[in-house]
């Protein structure tokens, strides 16, 4: 009996010695610990190009931890505070102020120079704009996306409209979208151009913007959202939803998705994520540009930005992971198995991206793009303590829409000091 | 009353309960064919509860697009490690609460009735710097000690103690049995049905917890399957038919406990016999 | 003999002090994880500091004096008691009337059991989700056939007046079955002997229900009322995906507030002192209940 424990306790040793000596190599390997939120259906493609990075780079492993983005931003504050954060952090763009202001994370303009640094001039104008904050670097590009108009073209055809041609400017879309809102009984049964106000992907910046008006005056910290063409834009659609019916009023991200893919409704604009769900329920849709508005030809554009944090002690081999995210390799990978326009410019004519039309057409407009709200440190607040309910009390018929975004710009003002 | 007066009450009782069953069910119903649907079958106007055709393929996708196994394990260990100690920690406190004199007992409740008024988010922050310096952060330890007690369990053990008769431990004491002894051997027994859903409020609670276990967790070998499913729930997109494939798979474990339970139940009838 | 007398006065004996002993390892635990973050989070609500816990400055109770003006506070507070009046007496009745309609143990009852308790160990989440798609107006299956029924539907989630009823109903969906089990196990342990011997003396049901069921189900009652005050309080998950506090804040509840001041603000200061006022009116709350349940259960 003490003999099989004796020869156990030997080979326990040596297991444990063996063991530790194989943890000891693999430490020789630097960890980067990297969270974000990107769960859904793009997770595959970002595990995909981290394995293949883990795989070829013998120096560096990246750890990844995906989770909500909400539990994410929970988790992170404490993390950061006891320095158990992580090395790189991801967050949309709008949100690189609420972090850089209090030192979290930390400056990577080095990032940007040398001759084998990213190429600033490649990558889409706003996105590269918003990837500073107080005209710094703070981040580098993760994902970019553009907005375009989905429109379903089966539906167009029973409006005697053709399904090859997609409004072009305001007044198109203003026209097609009452020709195809239909009615009975007093209930909506199909909706000519859906707008969602609340958790959403912002859309009625695109439509402000379109006329020329916009939220912030960044030069004199102003808000500018009850500007003379900010209100004129708003109230353009807002009549269209309330007296026309182009759209259910209050409606959020999720359900005006939900809208047009039970051809519900006729149009509306959305991301590239869209595309594949569309293509399942086998809608018959086609994606155009944003109808030009009177004033300029805009889209909204969003990204996340990879931020490096106070607590890492690895900037080299988080610099070496942001420009192996950036190549040209690992963008088109990126763009052909999820949709996403690439984060560079100069891939449009890329012929490998020829092979998903609907890539090309997201990224054709990506110089068009502007940002919403972005480079403030408070941008949570200001857009669900401020911008949403001002669309609400319009769109619920509260207010007028001059009163509504009278009040908006007043505690925006607040918010700016 | 008379008995036909009687058995059309019946009627209108069991009229509402089946009524009710068909509001309870329908969502769950919705959950488990939607995860036999195609994806692309399932956001329809008009909209139908069944379709036209159906597929296995969220199931198998499930265990290759996440390490179902890795999560189900983690929960059962979370979950379950809670629930055993905390049952015990619980039904131990909610005893002496009840049964046994001591001074300040009141203020004492009151103080354990008081936690449970605290949200989540306020003690989070300390609480996770209490974990760092602690040293558990990402361990079961971590994640099971805070729980290991639970007010809500201390009361309702509490308050099924409070009604068993006197008579019963004087007679123990008067045979020389130790507080303890009557505890396990007589009063315990007795509270069987209050144990066994106690144990079940505790497992579904925490099995079902994604903010807790996310936050004092920071690698993937460690998380439960809330966290897992919640890779299903994209920013923008959701993919409906895998994430109620996932719930289905959740959701198994705590309906077979709960029908487990459901055998505890009975005794509790019996215990009447007792006290009568 | 001797051993007798020498156990008596044991810590382990001693009726009056072996309490300390049972309560003990509930108590440590509570302190360590529980009071003293609590503590921390009172000292937090007197400071202000960033994010990283940086620039701290001492401000006294203006955190307190500011949530005074607060409209967003006092809204918070009125929507959390709205939502505590909606759902918990509704509930309570709820779980009594069906508790006693499967109390007897039959097929169907076993059935009805199971049925009702799924809500309970379905994920919030997961639930409010599957609602979500159900409540939708245009596509949601329930406003297409009360379409079709000539009934006129709105946007409920998406309506100031109906969106908070509307999580209400959710709510109490949700919860009934939990409290049916804590009442199920409460009804059983009354002695069927307490009826048989009423029936003999002829009392109708409705009569055993008020002498028997009410007063013996007291210290059960007791305790689903002042946990579901205490839940309802705290009120979170099922906001947090249905509306996310809106239209117009109207289902903006306290925890949801705090969580906006907290993790979107970052003004953790602000937010703990809010938690605190949270945590005292929870706290005067259920100790009156407490006090009086107190009282109710002394014949026990």
């Amino acid at each position: 009996m003490n003999k099989k424990l004796s020869v156990l306790g030997i080979i326990l040793v040596f297991a444990i010695g063996i063991t530790s000596c194989l943890t000891y190599g693999a430490n020789e390997k630097v960890v980067l610990t990297y969270w974000n939120g990107f769960t859904g259906p793009d997770r595959p493609a970002l595990e995909a190009l981290v394995d293949k990075f883990n795989k070829t780079n013998s120096k560096i492993e990246i750890k990844m931890d995906i989770m909500p983005w909400d539990s994410l931003y929970q988790k992170l504050a404490p993390a950061l505070a006891t320095g158990q954060g992580p090395d790189i952090v991801a967050f949309a763009t709008e949100r690189i102020g609420t972090y850089a202001k209090p030192g979290a994370i930390v400056p990577l303009d080095d990032l940007y120079a040398g001759s084998d640094g990213l190429d600033a001039k490649v990558l889409p104008k706003a996105l590269n704009d918003n990837m500073k904050y107080n005209g710094k670097y703070y981040g580098a590009p993760m994902n970019f996306a553009t907005l375009l108009l989905y429109y379903n073209k089966d539906l167009f055809k029973q409006a005697g409209l053709n399904p090859e041609k997609p409004p072009k400017d305001w007044n198109e879309l203003k026209d097609y979208a009452i020709k195809l809102t239909k009615e009975s009984n007093g209930k909506v049964d199909q909706y000519g151009f859906g707008i969602a106000s609340k958790e959403t992907i912002p859309m009625w910046p695109i439509l402000i913007w379109g006329n020329g008006g916009d939220f912030i005056n960044y030069s004199t910290k102003t808000s500018m959202i009850n500007n003379e063409k900010s209100v004129k834009a708003v109230q353009y659609f807002a009549d269209l939803i309330l007296k026309k019916h182009i759209s259910p009023p209050v409606l959020t991200g999720a359900e005006v998705d939900k809208l047009f893919e039970s051809q519900k409704a006729a149009m509306y604009m959305c991301g590239p994520w869209a595309v594949n769900g569309f293509k399942q329920a086998k809608i018959n849709f086609g994606v155009a540009p944003i109808p030009a508005g009177p004033a300029k030809t805009v889209t909204l554009g969003t990204g996340v930005a990879m931020c490096l944090t106070k607590s890492s002690n690895h900037k080299k081999e988080v610099y070496e992971f942001f420009k192996y995210w950036n190549s040209k390799e690992s963008q088109i990978y990126w763009a052909l198995n999820t949709g996403f326009p690439p984060n560079r410019t100069d891939l449009v004519n890329d012929p490998a991206l020829k092979v998903n039309p609907y890539v090309v057409a997201f990224s054709s407009v990506a110089n068009q793009t502007q940002f919403y709200l972005q480079q403030l440190t408070n941008f949570g607040k200001i857009d669900t303590d401020v911008v949403t309910p001002a669309m609400e009390n319009i769109l619920l018929g509260k207010m007028t829409v001059k009163e509504s975004l009278d009040k908006a710009a007043r505690e925006m003002n607040k918010m700016l000091k | 009353m008379n008995k036909s007066n009687i058995s059309s009450l019946k009627w209108v009782k069991n009229f509402f309960l089946v009524l009710l069953v068909i509001i309870t069910i329908y969502p769950f119903v919705w959950m488990l064919v939607t995860s036999f649907k195609f994806e692309g079958d399932i956001v329809k106007f008009p909209p139908t509860l069944w379709a036209q055709r159906f597929t296995f393929a969220a199931y198998h996708g499930i265990w290759q697009r996440i390490p179902f196994l890795i999560f189900y394990k983690n929960s059962l260990i979370f979950a379950g490690g809670v629930t055993v100690v905390s049952l015990l920690l619980d039904s131990m406190a909610g005893y002496a609460f009840a049964r046994l004199r001591f001074k300040g007992r009141n203020f004492l409740f009151i103080l354990v009735l008081s936690t449970l008024m605290i949200p989540f988010q306020v003690t989070m922050i300390p609480l996770f710097v209490e974990l760092f310096k602690f040293h558990i952060l990402n361990t079961y330890l971590g994640l099971i000690l805070p729980r290991a007690t639970n007010a809500f369990g201390i009361f309702m053990m509490r308050q099924f103690f409070i009604t068993l008769p006197k008579d019963l431990e004087e007679a123990a004491r008067v045979d020389g049995c130790s507080e303890f002894t009557i505890y396990r051997k007589i009063m315990l027994p007795l509270c069987l049905p209050a144990l066994a859903s106690l144990g079940i409020f505790h497992f579904m609670f925490n099995w079902n917890d994604l903010l807790y276990p996310l936050l004092f967790t920071n690698t993937v070998e460690m998380r439960p399957l809330p966290a897992g499913l919640a890779l299903f729930m994209g920013q923008h997109v959701i993919e409906y038919a895998i994430l109620m494939a996932g719930s289905c798979l959740a959701l198994a474990p705590l309906l077979i406990a709960y029908l487990f339970s459901q055998k505890y139940f009975t005794k509790g009838i019996a215990m009447t016999g007792i006290k009568g | 003999m001797k051993d007798h007398i020498i156990k008596k006065n044991s810590m382990f004996h001693d009726p009056n002090k072996v309490g300390y002993l049972f309560i003990f390892p509930s108590m440590l635990i509570f302190t360590v994880f529980v009071f003293v973050p609590l503590i921390v989070s009172g000292i937090f609500s007197v400071f202000d500091f960033d994010m990283m816990g940086n620039n701290i400055q001492f401000i006294g109770i203006n955190n307190y004096l500011r949530l005074f003006g607060d409209e967003r506070f006092w809204n918070s507070l009125f929507n959390t008691l709205y939502y505590a009046i909606g759902t918990v007496p509704l509930q309570i009745i709820m779980s009594l009337l069906v508790a006693m309609a499967v109390s007897r143990r039959s097929f169907f009852t076993t059935f009805c059991r199971s049925i009702f308790f799924l809500p309970a160990i379905g994920s919030m989440t997961i639930i409010s989700i599957i609602w979500t798609f159900l409540l939708d107006n245009n596509i949601g299956i329930i406003a297409h056939y009360l379409n079709l029924l000539g009934i006129h539907t709105i946007a409920w989630l998406q309506d100031p007046v109906w969106a908070m009823p509307t999580i209400m109903v959710v709510s109490v969906w949700k919860s009934f079955g939990f409290n049916m089990v804590i009442i199920l196990a409460g009804l059983l342990g009354i002695p069927e002997s307490y009826y048989e011997s009423a029936s003999i003396d002829g009392a109708k049901k409705i009569t055993q229900f008020f002498k028997i069921t009410l007063p013996m189900l007291i210290p059960t009652l007791g305790f689903v009322l002042i946990t579901s005050i205490i839940s309802s309080f705290q009120v979170f998950d099922q906001v947090f995906v249905m509306t996310q506090g809106g239209p117009l804040f109207k289902t903006e509840t306290m925890v949801q507030y705090i969580y906006h001041v907290g993790f979107e603000g970052f003004e953790m200061g602000y937010a703990s002192s809010l938690a605190e006022i949270l945590f005292i009116i929870i706290l005067i709350f259920s100790v009156t209940m407490f006090k009086r349940l107190r009282q109710d259960e002394q014949s026990y």
